[in-house]
């Protein structure tokens, strides 16, 4: 029975999905109130991951286990989850019912839990999809943008094609190791070894939006709401990296050639994501592609290979999600375009510093967590040997200071056009964002404790 | 007297802490904002001068050290301590903080914003200067960048969205390098504490292909900063836009930023790749002297001549630090100190004299002397001081640096020669500016325009002090620089 108390988080979240379904009727009037269920139901996820600690119920024969990255993706999931579900419940939608929304929200996060703990290749499969069909919904969410459901079903096609190519590669894997556990998994040595590490790993890299699987991003992302750009550009990555590392711990060893095609995707995803962000207007696109350049960085962890790069790529994801998550609900509360963010500072200086101080911290600026998060990632990839990726990146962190202030001047340096008034800004959504900000200088400047809890090792 | 425990910390983040209040406490009492800084400066610089009171002379090593865990699981130590030469670049960024404060007195759009941007820029360059542990020196150099951008970007010149811009980039593509840097010397020594590797570079732990390479890593990061021909076009851009107060503390303290950490950084942990380097970087040293004075010559607008007489005289201190030489290492602090109050004090008279007549060109402020006489003679005094007149602060830096340059077994002697050839452009374009902006017939627009007020000469008064007493009696800065200087270059003949 206690085995099972390891699983108490996912089951908080189906019941409160299931319970935000029908909110409506149980808290009649209220119309938000579905995502106020979704949050606490969030909050007693993350308590629950904390408090049940980490094992290998002997009940899930192996496919289930909790080690520390594992936990650690748990409770940051919980968390950002919690976190973007009080905004919501404070700020609402423009259009559609938050209740569903919730709903989807919370299946995506209970897909992305079951993810970082899956040891088993189908349950990998399964929780992947768990964690992004939700995702496809919510990009189209607002079913009267034309452009919104082009993007959407963009994402869903490639996300579709990506998921049969992880699915054929593992088809090869399961057939060479004769068992579906992750841990069991002998690839043969040669061509068909190495083709079936190689779709597996295209797969993941779709899911991360990395290139040269990425195209989707940007056109899904500049459809959607920007709340639900907030989530999925956000949360669930946390435990697709944890995924993502389970897999090249499990396949490099016996595929000489995954480092080479991580090393091929990290400087596209950098150079594509960190060009291609320059000319954009809309902050949603802009963040899309920074999303395919921070999923370059860490893909040189991964890359370099090992527990420590592993380790690293991880504490980048959390680091990349929570300001991605902040920004993205500045943008869903001041607006989608540059246009709309010029002025900011003078009409809603919180904000606008606020926004600052996650931008920076995408950059890399200490004593951030970004920066502390690249500091782990490239002290991993210069020790694996990867000293010219490890420069190419650091440069590549300087170029994207250049897109990330175009967001900045149009805030501080530009005035607001007439016709713009002040965004409407509920204290709860100012608290959610101030957590943001929080949290990007409490993991930057207190990295200890994070770190020495990522660890990739039974325990 | 001893060193009160915690008082370098305290020195470092007052600031920040003034930078937290400022904003809030603007918006219970509009106009607070100036007064919170200028107390936060005040007691900053009254902290440093109690830690110069107890430093001890005679002794080289690290003083008035905190060393605690910060992130133990990756190594990253809290790690402070001064030198005599950290101890007069903090002093320096201590004074010239305060005064930064005083002149951005009538700052009044967005003031709470401004004030703590100008905080938050002390507790970098004061970490800067103290910090040991590498980590902890990466952040406090990566911090000054944010605010300078603001400082630059919304209270700048007509070209100030530009200027910031490219301050940011330039130097932030500069310093990534550095992090390479260290983050390799770490791999290779298994620590990010600077007196450790400091030791173990002296001690021979790093071959001489691998210090090639981090050498150039830092180099980079460095010669950004300083700046070093040809890496300088962001300066001109940067200082023409930024407010007085940012020119000041551009000029004073973030370029001695690069030149501090090559003398704290590149010699004692890459003793033999600087001496590998030492020729062609003497080479670009007097290129940057040449080259600076040169385009001084030509510029027409008076904050872009003293800019780039800035880049000329950075030279010296280049040329100082990689004659490997303990003269020219006295020379190289020297310089920089000495620049840090007499740039300090141009751009501040050029401010006091765009504040009234609202354009910084040369042929339309002719004749201050007349006009504005208190600011000529002001403007006279600092150009005096800039170009190396013996008995003022400039002189001795420069003639020991040019000494210290000519005894290297490093420097091949016709680069002290044309760098020698730079003292006297600089008494030529110096002079010239001098000509035709202090003396001759005041011009229409200065004429009848209010003389510098009591708070402007006040401001520049301990800066004249310092010139004097330092052009006059040099061991008062060298007697804290000498000890540290002759420990790094025991370290450096030892390993070459």
């Amino acid at each position: 029975m206690s085995d099972l108390v390891l699983i108490v988080p996912e089951a908080f979240l189906l019941l409160g999905a299931l319970v935000a379904l029908f909110a409506d009727v149980l808290a009649r009037g209220h119309a938000r109130a579905g995502a106020w269920i979704g949050a606490v139901a969030a909050i007693l996820a993350t308590a629950a991951a904390l408090w049940a600690g980490q094992g290998a119920p002997a009940l899930f024969v192996g496919q289930f286990a909790v080690d520390g990255a594992a936990q650690v993706a748990r409770v940051a999931t919980g968390l950002l989850t919690a976190a973007f579900l009080v905004w919501l419940a404070v700020v609402g939608l423009q259009r559609g019912s938050v209740r569903d929304f919730t709903a989807l929200v919370l299946f995506s996060a209970l897909g992305a839990m079951l993810m970082a703990a899956a040891r088993d290749w189908v349950v990998m499969m399964l929780a992947l999809e768990v964690a992004t069909m939700p995702a496809y919904v919510l990009m189209g969410f607002d079913r009267s943008d034309v452009r919104g459901l082009e993007g959407a079903l963009k994402y869903f096609l490639l996300s579709m094609v990506a998921s049969l190519l992880f699915l054929y590669g593992l088809s090869f894997v399961i057939g060479m190791s004769g068992a579906t556990a992750m841990g069991a998994t002998k690839l043969q040595p040669g061509l068909v070894g190495a083709l079936a590490a190689a779709f597996l790993t295209a797969g993941m890299l779709a899911k991360l939006s990395a290139a040269p699987f990425q195209w989707w991003a940007p056109d899904a992302y500049a459809g959607a709401p920007a709340a639900s750009v907030a989530f999925v550009s956000a949360v669930p990555k946390v435990a697709g990296v944890v995924a993502f590392a389970r897999v090249v711990l499990v396949l490099a060893p016996q595929a000489p050639s995954l480092p080479l095609l991580l090393i091929g995707a990290a400087v596209l995803s950098m150079i594509i994501g960190n060009l291609a962000a320059y000319p954009q207007t809309d902050v949603r696109r802009l963040m899309a592609y920074s999303g395919v350049a921070h999923a370059g960085y860490l893909l040189v962890g991964l890359a370099a290979g090992g527990e420590a790069g592993a380790r690293a790529a991880l504490f980048y994801g959390i680091a990349y999600a929570v300001p991605s998550l902040g920004v993205m609900l500045v943008a869903a509360t001041v607006g989608n375009t540059l246009g709309e963010f010029r002025g900011l500072a003078a009409r809603r200086p919180f904000l606008a510093w606020a926004t600052v101080l996650m931008l920076i911290s995408l950059i890399g600026i200490p004593p951030l967590a970004g920066f502390t998060g690249k500091l782990f990632l490239f002290t991993a990839a210069m020790g694996g040997g990867l000293v010219p990726l490890s420069v190419f990146a650091v440069v590549m962190s300087a170029v994207s200071a250049g897109f990330y202030f175009r967001i900045v001047r149009a805030m501080f340096f530009d005035s607001a056009a007439q016709d713009l008034q002040a965004p409407r800004v509920p204290a709860g959504a100012a608290a959610v964002v101030a957590l943001c900000c929080a949290a990007v200088i409490g993991i930057g400047v207190a990295a200890g404790p994070l770190l020495s809890a990522i660890s990739f090792t039974a325990k | 007297m001893s060193l009160i425990p915690g008082l370098l910390s305290a020195i470092v983040f007052l600031p920040l802490a003034g930078a937290v209040i400022v904003p809030i406490a603007a918006r219970l009492a509009p106009g607070a904002a100036k007064w919170i800084a200028l107390a936060v400066a005040a007691v900053g610089l009254a902290m440093t001068v109690v830690l110069v009171a107890g430093f001890d002379v005679s002794a080289a090593g690290m003083q008035a050290v905190t060393n605690v865990s910060w992130v133990e699981q990756a190594g990253i130590r809290y790690h402070l301590g001064v030198d005599g030469i950290s101890l007069a670049m903090l002093a320096l960024s201590s004074l010239l903080g305060l005064i930064a404060v005083i002149a951005s007195w009538k700052i009044t759009e967005r003031a709470p914003a401004y004030f703590a941007m100008l905080l938050l820029l002390q507790v970098g360059m004061n970490g800067v200067f103290v910090a040991l542990d590498f980590v902890l020196f990466y952040v406090f150099w990566e911090l000054v960048l944010v605010p300078m951008f603001f400082l630059i970007g919304m209270w700048g010149g007509a070209r100030r969205d530009y200027a910031s811009v490219k301050f940011f980039i330039y130097t932030l593509a500069g310093s990534v390098f550095m992090l390479i840097g260290i983050i390799a010397l770490y791999l290779s020594a298994g620590t990010f504490d600077m007196v450790e590797l400091a030791a173990k570079g002296a001690s021979g732990a790093f071959g001489i292909g691998f210090q090639n390479w981090v050498f150039l890593a830092f180099f980079l990061g460095f010669a950004v900063k300083v700046p070093v021909w040809p890496l300088h076009t962001w300066l001109p851009d940067a200082h023409v836009e930024a407010p007085t107060a940012a020119s000041v503390l551009l000029a004073g303290i973030l370029l001695k930023m690069g030149t501090y950490g090559f003398i704290r950084v590149s010699l004692p942990m890459l003793p033999q790749a600087a001496a590998a380097w030492a020729p062609w970087i003497s080479v670009l040293a007097a290129i940057s002297i040449v080259y600076g004075a040169a385009v001084a010559f030509a510029q027409t607008d008076l904050k872009k001549l003293v800019a780039y007489s800035s880049v000329s005289h950075m030279g010296f201190v280049m040329l100082g630090i990689f004659s490997l030489t303990a003269a020219g290492l006295n020379g190289a602090v020297a310089v920089m100190f000495s620049h840090g109050v007499v740039t300090g004090m141009l751009f501040l008279i050029v401010g006091i004299v765009y504040d009234r007549a609202h354009t910084r060109e040369i042929a339309k402020i002719g004749g201050l002397s007349q006009a504005m006489p208190v600011t000529g003679g002001l403007l006279a005094f600092a150009a005096f001081a800039s170009l190396g007149l013996p008995g003022l602060s400039g002189f001795v830096g420069e003639f020991l640096s040019l000494v210290g340059s000519w005894q290297s077994a490093v420097i091949p002697q016709w680069v002290t020669i044309v760098a020698a050839i730079g003292v006297l452009l600089a008494a030529a374009y110096t002079l010239w500016m001098v000509l035709r902006v202090v003396l001759g017939k005041p011009t229409e627009t200065v004429t009848g325009l209010p003389d510098a007020t009591p708070r402007e000469i006040g401001m520049l008064v301990p800066l004249i002090a310092l010139t004097v007493i330092v052009g006059v009696w040099w061991s008062s800065l060298l007697a804290f620089v000498d000890p540290a200087v002759r420990a790094l270059v025991a370290v450096i003949t030892k390993a070459v």
